[in-house]
């Protein structure tokens, strides 16, 4: 039916997808509001770079399971530490750990994806996509369990792992796009006039699937907060800061005694980001679909 | 025979696959894993007792030829005993197998069913607020650490802080009742957090396919929705829900047990994989990795034989 | 004048939500159809003719599609105001549809003998058998080679003629009043093309139903209607007996049309005419005609005040304040 829609509202002048992207995103509310709470937690994160609060995050500065109050917003923890400082301090680690893989994952999926994509078919392709079933074939955990054994307890292994096993999502999707872009006028020409592969790939092709890196990178910096909480629980993941699943990790210790403080600020302080981020890529993802005319 | 000669072929197909697994795995777990000359010794121990453990637990052979052993053993299904409790590799695996797989089959069907079922109701009412309500609460689903539902329902099922119905941790199957017990709250808990993603993409299939010209047919020749529903757009919606539901089985196997079976006490073979990780218990760990990727090669050719039975455009060539 | 016609469609308005805001894809359109008559319905793609023949089944996809004004009323009973249910027996039985693309058109994982079937035990509360064997006997007379062997095969097993003429065999399974068949050769090779259309117009002459038929090609429709009705940017423009039509044009866009279509006949060969400018975007339309700025007859008067659609006393119709 899209034929339909298509032929009803047949344009003749196509805006280009960026600017119809922008305005269709400027009209989603949930998405804005979205972005306006990812906002809020990265100045939060920013001040905890520059020192500006949150220093205290590894300091006793109160008794044991201290209960909320004026002084400790959120209270303490076991050892007498204080959970909102600990909950804002962790904001920064999910989005340095967010944002890495993230924008890693998506530039070797990015890259990948285009070698294959454009040299569809031959060995590089076949190489690639080799490498990308394997890596889809191996359980997640045990593969960043392998790499942080490998790496002799790397701070970086845990985001190394994830980035391994993130682009392959990526390299998929734009593989399928540089192959359509491939059969395309454009790229044609540039062959035609003898343009060598590598600078069609990045100045000519590459360019033509940042839409798809985009949405990409918003899913896999949500994915990784997720994991990050997950693999510092298994006692994989960060190492010498704080975060929001080492929070977690440690309130464990605090149920027997009745003690929900430290689960509930990771808890919602996770949530709220995820969510938040979670409602700003779906808006982005529908302000970028070619597919959807309806406003 | 046609569905026979395309097995073997896809097995075959899958050969590479199935060698750049234990390849990558064989790389990473077991030459840079952990060193465990050292835990097996003594105190003190001579150049010799060294030397002779080493040469037992193999260190001392190239990488080449404990990689092609490695592969005699996977080919044979003999991986020999474990370096930690010396138990046969085959034995703890069929012990714990079993044990993973009743913890996490019940979840799995059980959500994917809901999944689907409210994926129907969100694409037949779409638009509409039974939709917003479904979609509005996958995206609260996709946004909570599977951890963090654990430890919840942990809190809210099992202790005296909540309902205190089930036990915390354990495992018992000896009769029907006490099973049941155990795996109410992991299948809740995987449940709920396979709840989100799947019925976002169960949707997002279901409305592709309403959008296209076959619907308006037969709408067009007086389909009522209903039957249009769970006559047409579920047959035709079987592939991708199909290759969902099979590209999760190798992954919920090891992964997904892994954490269940860690925070609820569980003796399943993603506990002893992941144990195996960490103490470099080498054997455990070749037989794993390897019948993962076994599991997922086969995964893939039942995929393409269902293909197979639910679109006759897709032929067995 | 005689009994009420079959169909009568008055001040039909499809409106579309667009990036732009609401968009009118139909605007206002009425014209009538008697029982057996054979309307052609006309224009270039984007013109509103594909949107106003899935109106007549209240088919639109809504959203973005929206019914904005006006009525369709088949025997008497307005359509757009009537509940699903009531539709539904409607579709498929009184009115039928055959669409463009028979390739995506049938569902490719259910086999013929299905789709089939369904349509004659829902409305033909037939059994099981019966309803083959009905489907079976449709096969054979819309001229299906081998007609058994087609039943349980998967529309992807079938050429495309092959597919078109299963829609037209389902579309004939309830003897319809009235058939609506949107561009049905225009997918197909041309030699197939004349023999779908021939089967069309067979099967239109013998069972006396009404037909609309939705096409861009003005050829198809001088060969298989009676009336033609001219479609440009969501208004109708002309719409007069076929043979007056093509004889004497009186709308500026018709003779356009008209002078756009290649005739084999001619002896010279010479560079088809085209219609000079492009059609105005659906949420940017001029204040008058909305011809006007590819007219070659075009005055002030013509981008002031939009030409309303005036009656002669033939009953053909014309939008323009300077027809010919």
């Amino acid at each position: 039916m899209n034929a339909v829609i298509a032929d009803a509202l047949a344009d003749p002048t196509p805006r280009s997808l960026w600017s119809a992207a922008v305005r269709k995103l400027a009209r989603d509310r949930a998405g804005l509001i979205g972005l306006a709470v990812v906002l809020a937690y990265l100045v939060a994160a920013l001040g905890v770079w520059l020192g500006l609060w949150a220093t205290e995050w590894a300091e006793i500065t109160g008794s044991k399971w201290a209960p909320v109050s004026a002084e400790h917003w959120f209270g303490t923890n076991i050892i007498g530490q204080d959970i909102f400082q600990r909950g804002i301090y962790s904001t920064a680690t999910a989005f340095e750990v967010g944002l890495v893989v993230a924008v890693l994952a998506a530039a070797l999926g990015g890259v990948l994806g285009a070698l294959a994509g454009f040299f569809v078919g031959s060995w590089i392709d076949e190489l690639i996509l080799w490498a990308m079933g394997v890596l889809d074939a191996m359980p997640f955990y045990l593969l960043v369990a392998a790499v942080a054994f490998a790496l002799a307890d790397n701070p970086w292994s845990m985001h190394v792992a994830m980035i391994a096993t993130f682009w392959t999502t990526t390299s998929r999707l734009v593989r399928g796009e540089v192959i359509k872009l491939r059969g395309m006028e454009f790229v044609e020409a540039a062959r035609a006039i003898g343009v060598p592969p590598t600078v069609t790939i990045f100045r000519h092709i590459l360019p033509n699937t940042t839409h798809i890196l985009l949405v990409q990178m918003t899913l896999a910096f949500v994915d990784a907060i997720k994991a990050e909480v997950i693999l510092s629980f298994l006692g994989l993941g960060v190492k010498g800061g704080m975060s929001w699943g080492l929070m977690i990790s440690e309130s464990t210790l605090e149920f027997l005694g009745g003690h929900f403080n430290n689960l509930i600020a990771a808890s919602c302080l996770m949530f709220g980001l995820v969510y938040a981020f979670n409602m700003f890529a779906d808006a982005l993802q529908d302000a970028l679909d070619p597919k959807q005319v309806s406003a | 025979m046609d569905l026979l000669r395309f097995a073997l072929r896809k097995l075959l197909a899958g050969l590479p696959l199935i060698l750049g697994v234990t390849l990558l795995s064989f790389t990473l777990m077991v030459y840079f894993g952990p060193d465990k000359t050292y835990q097996l010794l003594g105190k003190n121990p001579t150049p010799e007792q060294i030397a002779e453990i080493r040469h037992e637990l193999g260190y001392d052979r190239p990488f080449v030829t404990r990689y092609v052993e490695y592969l005699r053993q996977l080919v044979t299904l003999d991986f020999g005993n474990s370096d930690s409790t010396g138990e046969e590799v085959n034995a703890v695996l069929a012990r714990t197998i079993p044990v993973s797989l009743a913890l996490e089959l019940p979840g799995f069907i059980l959500g994917n069913l809901l999944a689907i079922g409210l994926a129907l109701t969100a694409g037949y009412f779409r638009g509409g607020w039974p939709d917003k309500l479904i979609m509005g609460l996958a995206v609260i689903g996709m946004s909570i650490s599977f951890l963090i539902v654990i430890f919840a329902f942990q809190i809210w099922f099992c202790t005296s802080y909540g309902l205190d119905w089930f036990p915390v941790r354990g495992w018992k199957a000896e009769n029907l009742a006490e099973y049941l017990r155990h795996i109410a709250v992991p299948t809740l808990a995987t449940m709920f957090v396979a709840l989100g993603y799947s019925t976002r993409f169960y949707r997002a299939v279901i409305v592709e396919e309403l959008n296209r010209d076959h619907v308006r047919t037969a709408r067009a020749y007086g389909t009522p929705p209903a039957r249009l529903f769970y006559r047409n757009i579920l047959k035709n919606c079987a592939i991708p829900i199909i290759t969902r539901i099979m590209f999760t089985i190798p992954s919920i196997v090891i992964g997904g047990a892994l954490l269940i079976e860690t925070t609820f006490g569980i003796p399943g073979v993603g506990k002893v994989a992941y144990e195996a990780i960490v103490s470099g218990d080498q054997p455990v760990l070749k037989a794993v990795v390897g019948l993962t990727a076994l599991l997922f090669v086969v995964t893939l050719l039942i995929t393409d034989i269902l293909y197979r039975a639910v679109d006759p455009r897709v032929s067995i060539r | 004048m005689s009994a009420a016609p079959l169909l009568e469609v008055d001040g039909l308005t499809v409106e579309f939500r667009s990036l732009h805001g609401p968009v009118r894809a139909v605007d206002g359109v009425s014209f009538t159809i008697g029982a057996g008559e054979t309307v052609g319905l006309v224009g270039e793609s984007g013109c509103g003719k594909t949107v106003t023949g899935l109106s007549l089944l209240k088919l639109v996809p809504s959203p973005p599609g929206r019914y904005a004004a006006g009525s369709v009323r088949l025997s008497g009973q307005d359509l757009l105001a009537m509940p699903e249910s009531g539709l539904r027996a409607i579709r498929g039985r009184a009115l039928a549809m055959i669409f463009q693309e028979p390739m995506t058109a049938l569902n490719p994982v259910f086999t013929v003998a299905s789709q089939m079937t369904e349509v004659l035990r829902r409305h033909g509360a037939l059994g099981r058998r019966e309803a083959r064997d009905a489907a079976l006997a449709l096969l054979k007379s819309v001229g299906i080679p081998e007609p058994e062997q087609r039943l349980d095969d998967y529309p992807h097993q079938l050429s495309g003629g092959q597919r078109q003429r299963v829609m037209i065999a389902m579309a004939l399974s309830c003897d319809p009043k009235l058939l609506i068949a949107d561009e049905p050769t225009t997918a197909l090779d041309v030699t197939t093309q004349a023999q779908v259309l021939e089967e069309i117009r067979r099967q239109q002459a013998t069972r006396r139903m009404a037909m609309l038929l939705v096409t861009h090609d003005l050829g198809v429709v001088f060969e298989t209607c009676a009336r033609a009705i001219v479609m440009y940017c969501g208004v109708i423009v002309e719409s007069a007996p076929v043979a007056k039509l093509f004889s004497a044009p009186r709308h500026p866009y018709t003779t356009g049309l008209l002078e756009s279509m290649p005739r084999i006949r001619d002896e010279k060969l010479r560079e088809l005419p085209t219609i000079p400018g492009r059609v105005p975007e659906l949420h940017r339309l001029p204040p008058g005609c909305r011809f006007a700025d590819r007219c070659p007859r075009a005055k002030d008067d013509c981008r002031a005040v939009e030409p309303q659609l005036t009656t002669a006393a033939d009953g053909s119709q014309v939008a323009c304040h300077h027809p010919s």
